[in-house]
């Protein structure tokens, strides 16, 4: 009997001071993805698109604005811009003065990176279709991921002029993406509280929900 | 008062009731002793750990935790090479379409989500359906995505391609032209212009091609009638809302009679107590079996099956009579009483004009006498439209008769079947099989594998409504349009394809259906509607509407209509068979949707299957209770063995059968439900849901008769449980926590006509206390406050919001064992409560009223969660949240609405294809959580984010939920109440027919209802009950 209290009091005592140590060392629980950073399969740049060029987030994420989801430009988005870009301007420079010193036309130059986005279209270096190719989607892996049963509306937030990095972090800084935030549902309701107490940006009124049917149902 | 109504759910319970006695636990006869929960028992052992034990455990334990501390799997996302226009991910796309559940042509708006459909809706603005969808057409999405649809052409059992069918198909028919052989077209009621279209230029490039067109359910009769009295061979267009006096004779116009969800609309707008001096129409149904019209019928009269001729020929003589026209004669003796006959006739009379008679029957004579009643009350050219009638039977019973004549006789050398079925659904369907062999060339079109295509060499696949382009003329007069919302799955192509590419050049659907649009549609626009139009607004809108000729109207034949004769009542005192349709299975053509299988009948509330229905006298008389086999057994020694429910209401002399049932492939649900250790399957394997009534359809006197065969009816031995919902969740007081007296709670208040212009707080049993409230008022609903009020006197219990509910919230089907189990899943039921009739013994009056999660502001369910997961929101309404539900069941148990559903297992989920069926926005519950309904919160949510992204409020009526915007009786009304201008707060403030069930608990449900009120004559019999 007393074998038995002192197992279940060390079991209970293990299982608290493991919660301790987390709390204490301020580590992630299970679930919780914070420092994410998975790699793509084309090394797209924030820094140089939403940075440099100053290129707005909802230009590729125009979905953000009408739909719960942010979504990712379809490979259409890129191309708008990437059909005429194939490489940074002074990859471009060094090949045209090449061309020149050679005396003859300057050659497509198309980075390795853009390069796949090209494949992925079915062109060739010069932008076009190449015969019997198949367009295949690019497979982005997806950064933030919330469980099956917690539902985020992008839209509402977007609306009400939440800021994209508010959740998303200096985006414009992150050679790769990274899960900025924790995404969990103390840190959203810690938000939610906040604008209740201090209002949108801009003082108007919020009125962020923190019932459970908001994000559960 | 109406508390002095006593109002029961099963006869057990009205014997116990009768008795004075209060119903503590229900007996509930029809549930098998293995579906018992029986709890094993554990002795719980004594918890001793041993050293190595706990070292064991704690091992597996860290080694678990260990294991789950990999990263989940990465998530892909494929935005797409070049997104669609207006395909945003998330966002739902809707389009308007037409329903091709049946022949109804009810317009229909589809939600789509990420490239496929997820929803169906009514389109509010269509001229047939006016916003409401019924229960087959809510669950033709489901239909779609079936794993056992035809996807490719299949040639003597193998598949094939196009081409080869193509060219096997044109050589064939080349051949039979060539030797001058018959061809015969069967389909059931063509009325799209394209495809009309196509069939004439196949008719004309094969001069011995004819076109037979059959109703499963028919009409023909109508229209053969109306050949004979107007010239014209068409079923008449009804407008129920210019009627006050509507009398329905053997037809079920609210559940499947030719356009329920029209008609229900109809019946509707003639019942608006609202106004001043309140409308309300009076409804009498005179019927054999008990139908969901004769349900909401302010009188039913019950005649046995197979004197509605005699009723009908008494009725015409009586109204041609008074109105100074030839009589028809009448053999029979009158089949009910003749004091409500009298009654009846008197207030058709009075309101002559204003009031139209309603027959099912199947009978050219009989409907010959139902139209010179109709020309004698006045109702051509008010309520029945016969210059632009409807098109939706345009079956012709005699034409299919002569068909399967040709094939015995052996003169058709090919037949090409398109969505149709006759082996299983037609009369004579049985001779089809043994002829058919002997056709040369045999051809069908179907999206399923069924009896028919069974003896077909040539069988390919039709494409379902979402995937096609169509149109169709439901009435005379309104154009609606059917676009593709998917992709098709396979290869599908539809009978106006086809026929074109068999008798000339090939064309794409899409430029089919516009050929016709520019050709036959356009010119018939009316002037100035033209310029308007385009295919682009006539796709956005659903339909146009065009010009219909006015041809002279020939004058009323009234002796050709006094000269009917119809049928005279079967002799002796036998057994007489009514085959009916049912709300959920019509024809049949959807036996293979679970949905619809497992949605309760209206009245009998049984699921999976049908029985012999018979009346508490007849099942006395050959000794049979509920469940026990009883053999039908009719002429030509066609039988059918099914077990016997006793359906109060019914004729003493009546037998009746439900249709539907029976088909082959049906056995594919034998695995439906969770697979445990336990399980029984809900079919057995090579066996079908149910048992055909088709064989018991003959073909008699230029119709087919589906009522008033003479039967012989016989005990068959053995017992076969019958699936019903509703014998459970009962809203009664357990005896032993019941204050004295306090046991019945009655949750349907009903009143007469006649009692409610006097008092409009009448039927309300006494006046609602307020007493003091232990309760703080902490629930502060600072936005809205989401209210739902359900009008009683509009409900129809068509349970067209079940299936709604059931798409839009992803709840999965149980199969026949775990309703069994009182299992079923369902977040909207609709409780279905009988009463007697004073004075008339075996006859009941029915209320439907439909029962949900009423979002109580006390909510019981939420104190007793130990973590909390139950609770309020600050919109009003009560929230489960799944993800902290452990599933102890408490709040069900404190639920005094049994409206809380628990998942007992992971339901199957294993058919990929019907996955696509799946509503994004809601969860798909796991094993061990709750649930109920949640007033559609994901709908509520995406109204108020539409709204806040386009930066308004939201408006009322803004946001529906499921059930509201499905119901085709406009009977759910919902709404902020905190806008005092919302239609709900109007309502809750201002009509006193407004009242809460089992308000006494105190427990402030945002559920209301509306009372029922009939419209019963003060001086008609019966009225007294209600005072």
């Amino acid at each position: 009997m007393r074998r038995r209290t002192l197992s279940i009091v060390a079991v209970v005592g293990a299982l608290l001071g493991g919660a301790v140590v987390i709390q204490g060392a301020d580590l992630p629980l299970p679930g919780n993805h914070i420092g994410y950073e998975p790699v793509q399969p084309i090394a797209f740049s924030h820094p140089l698109h939403a940075g440099q060029l100053e290129i707005p987030c909802l230009y590729c994420h125009s979905a953000a604005e009408r739909s719960r989801h942010a979504g990712l430009p379809s490979d259409a988005v890129c191309m708008n811009c990437h059909r005429a870009v194939g490489a940074t301007l002074s990859a471009v420079q060094e090949e045209a003065e090449r061309a020149k010193a050679a005396r003859r036309q300057p050659l497509p130059v198309v980075s390795s990176e853009i390069a796949k986005l090209y494949r992925a279209q079915g062109l060739d270096d010069t932008g076009q279709p190449v015969p019997g190719a198949r367009v295949t989607p690019i497979r982005w892996v997806r950064v933030h991921n919330l469980p099956d049963f917690a539902y985020f509306d992008h839209r509402s937030h977007v609306a009400v002029g939440v800021a994209c990095e508010t959740c998303h972090g200096p985006v414009d800084t992150m050679a790769r993406v990274r899960q900025h935030a924790d995404l969990t549902m103390g840190w959203c309701v810690n938000c939610h509280r906040r604008a209740n107490a201090t209002g949108l940006p801009g003082g108007r009124p919020a009125r962020a929900s923190t019932d459970c049917s908001t994000c559960h149902y | 008062m109406s508390d002095a109504v006593i109002r029961w759910t099963t006869l057990e319970e009205r014997d116990v009731l009768r008795q004075g006695a209060a119903v503590s636990q229900p007996t509930v006869g029809a549930t098998p002793a293995s579906a018992r929960d029986e709890t094993p028992v554990d002795d719980g052992g004594d918890l001793r750990l041993s050293r190595r034990g706990f070292l064991a455990a704690s091992g597996f334990t860290m080694a678990g935790a260990l294991a789950a501390c990999g990263r989940a799997p990465p998530v892909h996302s494929a935005p797409g090479a070049m997104a669609p226009e207006d395909v945003v991910a998330g966002r739902a796309t809707w389009y308007a379409t037409t329903c091709g559940g049946c022949a109804a042509g009810c317009g229909l708006i589809v939600r789509c989500r990420d490239g496929r459909p997820v929803k169906v809706e009514g389109n509010p603005r269509h001229p047939v359906s006016a916003g409401g969808v019924c229960a087959v057409g809510q669950a033709t999405l489901l239909g779609l995505y079936d794993s056992r649809r035809l996807l490719r052409p299949v040639v003597d059992g193998r598949d094939a391609t196009w081409k080869a069918v193509d060219e096997r198909v044109r050589t064939d028919l080349e051949r039979v032209r060539a030797t001058g052989g018959a061809i015969r077209l069967v389909t059931g009621t063509v009325n799209g212009p394209s495809t009309s279209a196509a069939v004439a230029a196949f008719l004309a490039a094969f001069p011995t091609a004819r076109h037979v067109s059959y109703d499963a359910l028919s009409a023909s009769a109508i229209s053969d009638a109306h050949r004979r009295t107007h010239g014209v061979r068409v079923v008449p267009r009804v407008f129920l809302d210019r009627a006050e006096t509507i009398l329905g004779l053997d037809a079920d116009f609210l559940g499947t009679w030719i356009s329920p969800v029209e008609h229900t609309r109809g019946w509707r707008a003639g019942r608006t107590l609202g106004g001043a001096p309140p409308r309300l129409s009076h409804h009498v149904q005179v019927e054999a079996a008990l139908t969901l019209t004769g349900s909401n019928a302010d009188r039913r009269v019950r005649l046995d099956a197979g004197t509605e001729g005699a009723f009908a020929a008494h009725l015409a003589a009586r109204l041609a009579k008074a109105a100074g026209l030839p009589a028809p004669a009448t053999p029979d003796p009158l089949p009910v009483e003749a004091a409500a006959f009298d009654s009846v006739v008197a207030h058709l009379w009075a309101t002559r004009g204003r009031s139209v008679v309603l027959c099912g029957t199947n009978d050219v004579d009989v409907q010959a006498c139902i139209a010179l009643a109709n020309e004698a009350l006045g109702a051509y050219g008010g309520i029945l439209d016969v210059a632009a009638p409807s098109l939706q039977r345009t079956g012709d019973d005699g034409g299919f008769a002569a068909f399967v004549d040709e094939l015995e006789a052996g003169t058709v050398s090919a037949v090409i079947f398109a969505g149709c079925n006759p082996v299983a659904d037609a009369a004579g369907g049985a001779r089809l099989t043994a002829a058919l062999p002997r056709v040369a060339v045999r051809i069908g079109l179907a999206e399923r594998h069924d009896e028919t295509t069974a003896a077909l060499t040539v069988v390919t696949p039709l494409p379902h409504a979402f995937e096609a382009w169509d149109d169709a003329e439901p009435v005379r007069g309104v154009v609606s349009f059917t676009q593709p919302l998917v992709e098709p799955f396979g290869e599908p192509r539809s009978l106006r394809a086809c026929l074109v590419a068999w008798s000339g050049a090939a064309m794409s659907e899409l430029d089919l259906v516009r050929a016709t649009w520019r050709r036959d549609v356009l010119p018939r626009l009316p002037a100035g509607a033209a310029e308007a139009s385009s295919w682009r607004t006539a796709l956005r809108d659903g339909f146009v509407r065009v010009d219909v000729p006015r041809a002279p109207a020939r004058p009323f034949d009234v002796a050709a209509a006094a000269a009917a004769a119809p049928r005279v009542r079967p002799p002796g005192d036998g057994w007489v068979l009514a085959c009916v349709p049912s709300v959920a299975m019509l024809d049949g053509r959807h036996a293979q949707n679970p949905w619809l299988q497992e949605l309760p009948d209206p009245i009998t509330k049984q699921t999976w299957g049908n029985a012999v229905l018979l009346s508490e006298v007849s099942a006395r008389r050959l000794r049979v209770a509920d469940g026990d086999r009883v053999r039908v057994t009719g002429k030509d020694g066609v039988t059918a063995t099914l077990p016997a429910l006793i359906q109060p209401g019914l004729g003493d002399r009546t037998v009746v059968l439900v249709l539907g049932y029976g088909r082959a492939g049906t056995d594919r649900f034998a695995g439906v439900g969770p697979a445990w250790i336990e399980a029984k399957p809900t079919v057995v394997r090579g066996g079908t849901v149910g048992a055909s009534a088709t064989p018991f359809l003959r073909f008699e006197r230029g119709a087919v008769v589906y009522g008033g065969s003479p039967v012989v009816v016989e005990r068959a031995g053995g017992r076969e449980d019958v699936a019903r919902a509703q014998v459970y969740d009962r809203l009664d007081v357990p005896k032993n926590v019941a204050p004295h007296g306090g046991e019945r709670r009655d949750p349907v208040h009903e009143t007469t006509l006649a009692a409610f212009t006097k008092d409009r707080r009448a039927g309300h049993p006494h006046a609602a206390h307020s007493a003091a409230d232990l309760w703080p008022a902490e629930h502060r609903t600072p936005g809205e406050r989401w209210r739902m009020v359900v009008d009683l006197t509009a409900c129809t219990g068509c349970s067209a919001c079940v299936v709604s509910c059931q798409a839009e919230n992803n709840i999965p089907v149980v199969g026949k064992d775990e309703v069994f189990r009182r299992r079923d899943l369902a977040w909207m039921r609709i409780d279905r409560y009988y009463a007697d009739v004073p004075g008339a013994t075996g006859e009941v009056e029915v209320v439907h009223q439909p029962m949900l999660c009423q979002h109580c502001e006390n909510a019981p369910c939420e104190t007793v969660c130990p973590v909390l997961a139950t609770v309020h929101n600050s919109d009003g309404t009560n929230g489960q949240v799944y993800n902290r539900c452990v599933g102890t069941r408490y709040c069900a148990n404190n639920c005094p609405y049994k409206v809380r559903r628990f998942n007992w297992f992971d339901y199957a989920r294993h058919d990929r294809f019907a996955d696509l069926v799946l509503n994004p926005d809601v969860t798909v519950r796991t094993r061990g959580v709750m649930e109920k309904c949640s007033m559609c919160v994901q709908r509520l949510h995406e109204a108020r984010a539409e709204a806040r992204r386009l930066g308004r409020p939201l408006a009322d009526g803004e946001a529906r939920t499921a059930c509201q915007q499905s119901c085709p009786a406009s009977a759910i009304v919902f709404g902020d109440a905190n806008d005092p201008r919302s239609a709900v707060a109007r309502l809750i403030a201002q009509d006193a027919r407004h009242y809460r069930v089992l308000e006494e608990l105190n427990v402030k449900p945002s559920v209301g209802y509306l009372t029922k009120v009939r419209n019963r004559p003060a001086d008609g019999e019966g009225a007294e009950r209600h005072g």
